[in-house]
């Protein structure tokens, strides 16, 4: 009881930010630290509801246009505040981090990783119906209580999504938040750029100001910072890699590279003089990174070499080198 | 894990979870809450489970949170002319939308300034962390520190954070 409120308010801060590791699990921990004196359930709430308050949603620098202010609250008028939740310490946007509604809150541990290595493969299965295929080196952060949303984190997934016209499928990632309207979709996150192809029905990209609807056939490409780049292409290549195959139409080998190493789980670069370079076309995967990986160099035209655990793909006179 | 799993891990651990949620500041009311609590995580729709005594805990304590906000929010109340509306959402203000965007930004603005005035490190830590998502085990390798250095950045950027909360709630 004597304690100082400053060294039981560190304690606390050091229990909300323990909880927000994936995983926690140490409440037998907690809950003795609560019982050694009342007042630490006391700041813990504080410090917690603090915590969650925090709304870092990029999405608040790129705040919608302001709306003509709501008539004042005295008026009897049909005025109801927006079920979003509250400017707390941020934006409207919704989030992993900030949930729309404090009525809606969800446990800490509500929210679940789950993850690849390279090379490895896995499929989710959804409580709705909805799957998800990750590649390797992937990792994407899931909700127990809402399966209608995933973010991805980095890596490579396919979205086969069970349309519901009342509660859209949610994906964020790179900052953007893609909506399904009946779908599946492949996203790539990768470093700083951000790729969506669509192989059924419709996606909506959205990001700050900008708003991109892909039907079937589209693609996108962000890079963080830029404005976003459509294109076209194949619907039946957008997850071939679940097949054992890549399919490529004008793709630079820097992003090959990025997709043979997931996909093989041995890491694999493109030399600075080959990066730009584009390919059209398809590689195969079967037969492990050993003959895939001297495979795929044939067919862009280029030496894979190795280079400690992994493999270089370089122009040819430079492997000679 | 199904439902019926689920009731077999709170029946099973009833108690604990009592005590848990009397250690919480449930107090009286901690065999209502635990009732209110198995209401939320049956209603719930469910995934898949992988620690079913983990979640329990973790929906126990979100539930004192909730609690805590309500009483914090009728405290505030009787000097608070947003209960004029009478609409009140929970813990949602009704200021209108276009002000709380303005406060909203100001906000982080201000959140993002003292962030950057504890250093490079502890900030870039604490969106990694906070942000991103990313285990301390993780950000530790990725900026080539130890775990206790992490700690000490987390702990020192959430310090600032609710300092910076306090001078709102005082303001």
């Amino acid at each position: 009881m004597n304690r100082p409120r400053i060294t039981i308010e560190d304690e606390a801060i050091a229990w909300v930010i323990r909880q927000r590791e994936p995983g926690f699990a140490d409440w037998d921990s907690f809950m003795l630290w609560l019982e050694e004196d009342p007042m630490h359930a006391q700041v813990y709430d504080a410090m917690a509801v603090a915590d969650q308050d925090m709304d870092w949603d990029s999405a608040a620098y790129v705040a919608p246009a302001p709306r003509p202010l709501a008539p004042p609250a005295r008026h009897d008028g049909g005025y109801r505040p927006s079920r979003r939740r509250a400017m707390g310490w941020g934006a409207v946007a919704a989030s992993l981090v900030a949930v729309a509604g404090y009525s809606l809150l969800l446990p800490a541990s509500a929210s679940y990783a789950v993850e690849t290595r390279a090379g490895e493969r896995q499929s989710v299965a959804l409580a709705d119906g909805s799957r998800i295929d990750l590649n390797g080196g992937t990792r994407l952060m899931l909700d127990r209580e809402n399966p209608r949303f995933a973010q991805l984190e980095r890596g490579e997934a396919l979205f086969t999504v069970v349309h519901d016209e009342s509660r859209p499928f949610i994906v964020k990632t790179g900052g953007a938040t893609l909506t399904d309207a009946g779908t599946a979709f492949n996203v790539v996150r990768a470093g700083d750029v951000t790729e969506v192809a669509v192989s059924e029905g419709v996606v909506i990209y959205d990001k700050g100001a900008e708003r991109v609807t892909l039907p079937i056939g589209r693609r996108l490409r962000a890079v963080d910072g830029s404005r976003a780049e459509a294109g076209d292409t194949d619907p039946g290549a957008v997850a071939a890699w679940r097949e054992g195959r890549l399919i490529y139409g004008s793709a630079a080998f820097a992003t090959v590279a990025d997709d043979l190493s997931r996909n093989l789980g041995v890491p694999v670069t493109a030399a600075p003089g080959v990066r730009g370079r584009r390919f059209s076309g398809v590689i195969l995967l079967d037969g492990g990174a050993d003959r895939a990986v001297p495979r795929a160099g044939a067919v862009l035209g280029v030496s894979a070499r190795r280079e400690g655990d992994g493999w270089v793909l370089m122009a040819g006179s430079d492997a000679e080198r | 894990m199904t439902v019926g799993g689920l009731e077999a891990v709170f029946l099973a651990n009833r108690d604990t979870l009592l005590r848990f949620l009397r250690a919480r500041g449930a107090g009286d009311a901690a065999e209502d809450l635990l009732h209110e609590l198995w209401l939320r995580v049956s209603g719930a729709q469910a995934g898949p489970i992988a620690e079913p005594l983990s979640y329990l805990y973790a929906t126990a304590n979100n539930l004192m949170l909730d609690r805590h906000r309500s009483t914090t929010r009728a405290q505030r109340r009787d000097h608070d002319w947003s209960d004029a509306a009478g609409s009140t959402v929970a813990g949602v203000s009704d200021t209108p939308s276009a002000e709380r965007v303005l406060i909203g930004r100001e906000r982080l603005r201000r959140a993002e300034a003292a962030l950057a005035a504890l250093g490079e490190r502890p900030a870039a830590v604490f969106r990694r962390f906070r942000i991103d998502g990313v285990s301390q085990r993780e950000i530790a390798e990725e900026f080539g520190i130890s775990l206790s250095a992490v700690e000490k950045d987390l702990q020192k950027a959430y310090r600032a954070m609710i300092e910076l909360r306090r001078q709102d709630d005082a303001g």
